[in-house]
């Protein structure tokens, strides 16, 4: 190849010059041709996610600045000029009912890592590890489907309105749970969703908690329990970045919330009202948005937000697990 | 000696709690799965033959199951040769710049809200296009199943020992020879694994369908550029109706809809020892 | 010039910062057998990978000097490392037959996917040759579709010999070959590499003295990085020039 330049250059001066852009020339392999064109393609895809997303949310900004974020109204109107729009109470119930998934998923995904690796029979273990990983992959709409006709009513009859006839005068049971649909079915079924996701977490962090601390606990004297605080202190930045994963599911889960949330502009710290995140709020207000002119904007800026807490979430996340992971395995 | 037993009512106390803790975070797996047994199985044994291949106004959900392996297959066009080549960059280049920002980026949409996908695929493909269509859906549904089998991909091959690398590239071979013949055949099950999970994931998915496909339940699809069904979405529209029919059939219809899942996920669960959510 | 099949010139190896080879100056002659003995960790198997270029598959490695085989320097920056690999051939410490190909496709891989034959009737010949050459041929030759994982270590490492001799190189390098292979299937291979070296170079990196006693014609003693004694086997075991050579060789130094 080398050779083939040199006839049509008169080689010998020209040899440094040519070796060196021969030399990175080589070094970009036909693999990487093939590869990174792909690899550049899915990076693009992805920024032009974002820009899709800012540039039909701008007519929104434009005639209402981020006000659109912080106020709650929601005026449809066959008048352009009437309609008013504010996503404060679907961002409202976004955080909330995703706090409430994470309250849930907190203690369970613990003691479910705790329970399958301290104290489940070996042969009983992939069974646990299998059925989570059951609950983290099935299809959402099925969790909806039963979150309807299943949890809800259960929720209502025993939970919800026991709590309400005795205990209404505080503030967060203080809405009528009348149709069960409200944050707190929502935040249930988010948090039963979500747990497999923190469990997987946890439970490998857990798992690879070296021997020698587990046998230095034992060899203090330690009960179980105790042993199990100290150890569960260790592993406390992963359990924070599982549950700051479980949020970021949670925040972005659409189906099943928006089957049983009730689909309400509410702004009401109490739980059993209903509510929108801003998930369902899209799912539920789409459809129709075409008739209005300004809607579909703010549904735009509501996708954004979204996109944004999806984004921060996952990234924090992802940094707090790998920087605790590699100081781990020093 | 009452601190020991102090300590030791706490030890059991926990013990316990724990057990419930674990048991009520399964215990909805069971419920779940029994109750939409118990409400779909009459749907469907009634006349499973209507019930599976016919069209909506006849009772059956024929339409819709075709809609959603239409989808699959599609979504699985677009998905995999990406996400293979994505997987396979991941693997080989895992300090560089690129591959690490890479790594991450799979993480981040692996997890990614479905819904902003599913608006995305409308805004770029449904508006343009000027109707729902079954590519929209699939394109949707590729970019979710992409981040699954390129991160299986990655640990597939992560897997092989090193002394396969060192042969292959002793025999002389060049780099995309040593990759793509030796070493992507050598992983193929974990890279099949990603592929079935990611299958078996995409086919509940709902939320990108929503306004991506449009719906297409009394009549068979025929076309990817019109308008297509999809099991998941039916139950969801079914689901929010009066009708107490429709409820019924929105049951079947989720009892389908779980086998598939569970005939897809559990042989592979079963086979394999780590599962990447 | 072209006495020697391989010849290194103030060869340097560096992992990182650290030096693990610190110039050498080799010159191994054609068609004889030449053991690299050492300790174990001291960079044996670094330096063989010096010789058909797989060292850069570790992106930390680093050489300086040259390695001159039959006469040109295998690092020069006009030399594709591929057609360097093609033209020696690496058998390994664990008899690596690739697992999920058939035990003719194992040996036909190389000529496949170099395009150095033409047509099905060459590929069977050529993998046969390979296959006798390797003193395989007799016991596969009924079950060649079969996958190597039926095969005992000795008969893997021949197989993996065969792969490499179907690419008719010119020079053999054998990383510990029969270290993890029982003393009968060592004994095959040693017996081996006798008829190989007919038609061979072979450079034998072995840590097991006695194993460089039995079958080479030269020996180099690496320790620490560097060449502590080089020359005719049995001068070099009789006769060790080397305080250090003398105490390997007699087992004192392991």
């Amino acid at each position: 190849m080398f050779r083939f330049f040199t006839l049509f250059t008169g080689g010998r001066k020209m040899k440094p010059c040519f070796n060196k852009i021969f030399k990175s020339v080589r070094r970009i392999d036909t693999f990487q041709i093939i590869t990174l064109p792909a690899v550049i393609f899915v990076f693009l895809l992805f920024v032009l996610m974002l820009f899709v997303y800012f540039y039909n949310a701008l007519p929104a900004f434009i005639r209402e600045g981020l006000a659109v974020y912080f106020k709650n109204i929601w005026q449809a109107s066959e008048e352009p000029g009437k309609e008013y729009y504010g996503l404060i109470a679907a961002i409202w119930g976004t955080v909330y009912t995703s706090m409430i998934a994470i309250l849930i998923a907190l203690p369970i995904s613990i003691a479910y890592s705790v329970f399958v690796i301290d104290y489940v029979p070996k042969k009983l273990k992939n069974i646990f590890i299998i059925v989570s990983d059951m609950m983290a992959g099935l299809p959402t709409i099925i969790y909806g489907i039963w979150g309807v006709f299943a949890l809800v009513p259960f929720l209502q009859k025993y939970i919800m309105t026991p709590l309400y006839k005795n205990l209404s005068f505080i503030p967060i049971f203080s809405y009528p749970p009348v149709t069960g649909y409200s944050y707190f079915s929502a935040g249930v079924l988010l948090g039963i969703m979500v747990t497999p996701f923190a469990s997987a977490v946890i439970r490998e962090a857990y798992q690879m908690i070296p021997f020698t601390y587990r046998e230095a606990a034992i060899s203090l004297g330690l009960t179980r329990y105790e042993a199990t605080k100290i150890l569960l202190g260790y592993i406390k930045p992963a359990i924070f970045s599982g549950m700051i994963l479980a949020f970021g599911r949670a925040v972005g889960e659409t189906v099943a919330v928006s089957l049983i949330i009730g689909n309400t502009f509410n702004l009401s710290p109490s739980l059993f009202a209903p509510g929108y995140t801003i998930s369902s709020l899209i799912a539920n207000q789409f459809g129709n948005a075409y008739i209005y002119r300004h809607m579909l904007p703010v549904l735009y800026a509501g996708g954004l937000s979204l996109f944004i807490i999806g984004l921060i979430v996952n990234i924090v996340g992802l940094y707090l697990l790998r920087r605790w992971q590699e100081n781990v395995r020093i | 000696m009452s601190e020991y037993k102090i300590r030791k009512g706490k030890e059991i106390a926990f013990t316990i709690s724990i057990t419930i803790l674990t048991f009520l975070g399964i215990l909805p797996l069971f419920h779940i799965i029994a109750t939409v047994f118990v409400n779909g199985l009459p749907v469907i044994t009634k006349e499973s033959f209507t019930f599976l291949t016919g069209t909506f106004s006849n009772g059956g959900i024929g339409p819709a199951i075709a809609g959603t392996f239409i989808l699959i297959f599609l979504s699985s066009l677009i998905g995999l040769p990406v996400a293979l080549l994505v997987g396979v960059y991941a693997y080989e280049y895992p300090n560089s710049i690129i591959g690490k920002a890479t790594e991450t980026l799979l993480q981040i949409m692996l997890e990614f809200p479905t819904i902003l996908v599913g608006v995305f695929a409308m805004s770029i493909i449904a508006i343009p296009m000027g109707t729902y269509s079954a590519f929209a859906g699939a394109f949707a549904l590729a970019i979710i199943l992409m981040p699954y089998v390129a991160v299986y991909t990655q640990e597939a091959m992560r897997q092989i020992p090193f002394t396969y690398r060192e042969a292959s590239f002793g025999l002389g071979l060049s780099r995309i020879k040593v990759i793509f013949r030796v070493l992507v055949p050598l992983s193929k099950r974990g890279i099949l694994t990603g592929v079935l999970i990611g299958m078996a994931k995409v086919a509940g998915e709902t939320a990108p369908l929503l306004f991506t496909i449009g719906g297409l339940y009394e009549s068979y699809p025929v076309s990817v550029t019109k308008p297509v069904g999809a099991v998941p979405l039916l139950i969801y529209t079914l689901v929010q109706s009066p009708s107490k029919g429709n409820h019924r059939m929105a049951w079947g219809a989720s009892l389908i809809l779980l086998l598939i899942f569970l005939l897809i996920f559990i042989p592979i669960r079963v086979s394999l020892k780590e599962v990447k959510l | 010039m072209n006495k020697y099949a391989i010849e290194t010139k103030d060869l340097k190896i560096y992992y990182g910062r650290k030096e693990i080879i610190k110039g050498i100056n080799l010159r191994i002659p054609k068609h004889t057998i030449f053991a690299i003995m050492g300790p174990s960790g001291c960079g044996k198997s670094t330096l063989l990978r010096a010789f058909n270029r797989l060292l850069e598959l570790n992106k930390d490695a680093r050489i300086e000097g040259e390695v001159l085989v039959f006469g040109k320097n295998i690092y020069a920056h006009n030399v594709n490392p591929i057609n360097v690999r093609r033209e020696i051939g690496m058998v390994f410490q664990y008899p690596n037959p690739f697992p999920h190909l058939t035990i003719y496709d194992n040996v036909a891989l190389g000529l496949k996917l170099n395009n150095l034959v033409k047509n099905k009737d060459e590929m069977n010949k050529r993998v046969r040759w390979a296959l006798e050459k390797a003193s395989l041929w007799e016991e596969v030759k009924d079950r060649l579709w079969r996958y190597p994982a039926c095969l005992s270590g000795g008969q893997k490492q021949r197989l993996v010999i065969a792969r490499t001799l179907a690419l008719k190189p010119k020079i053999l390098l054998m990383d510990e070959p029969t270290a993890n292979i029982d003393p009968v299937g060592t004994r095959n291979i040693e017996k081996l590499l006798f008829e190989l070296k007919k038609d061979y170079t072979i450079v034998l990196v072995t840590h097991k003295p006695a194993q460089a006693a039995r079958t080479s014609d030269y020996v180099g003693f690496l320790y620490l990085g560097k060449i502590i004694e080089v020359g005719q086997t049995k001068n070099v075991f009789k006769k060790p020039k080397n305080e250090l050579t003398k105490k390997y060789v007699t087992g004192i130094l392991v």
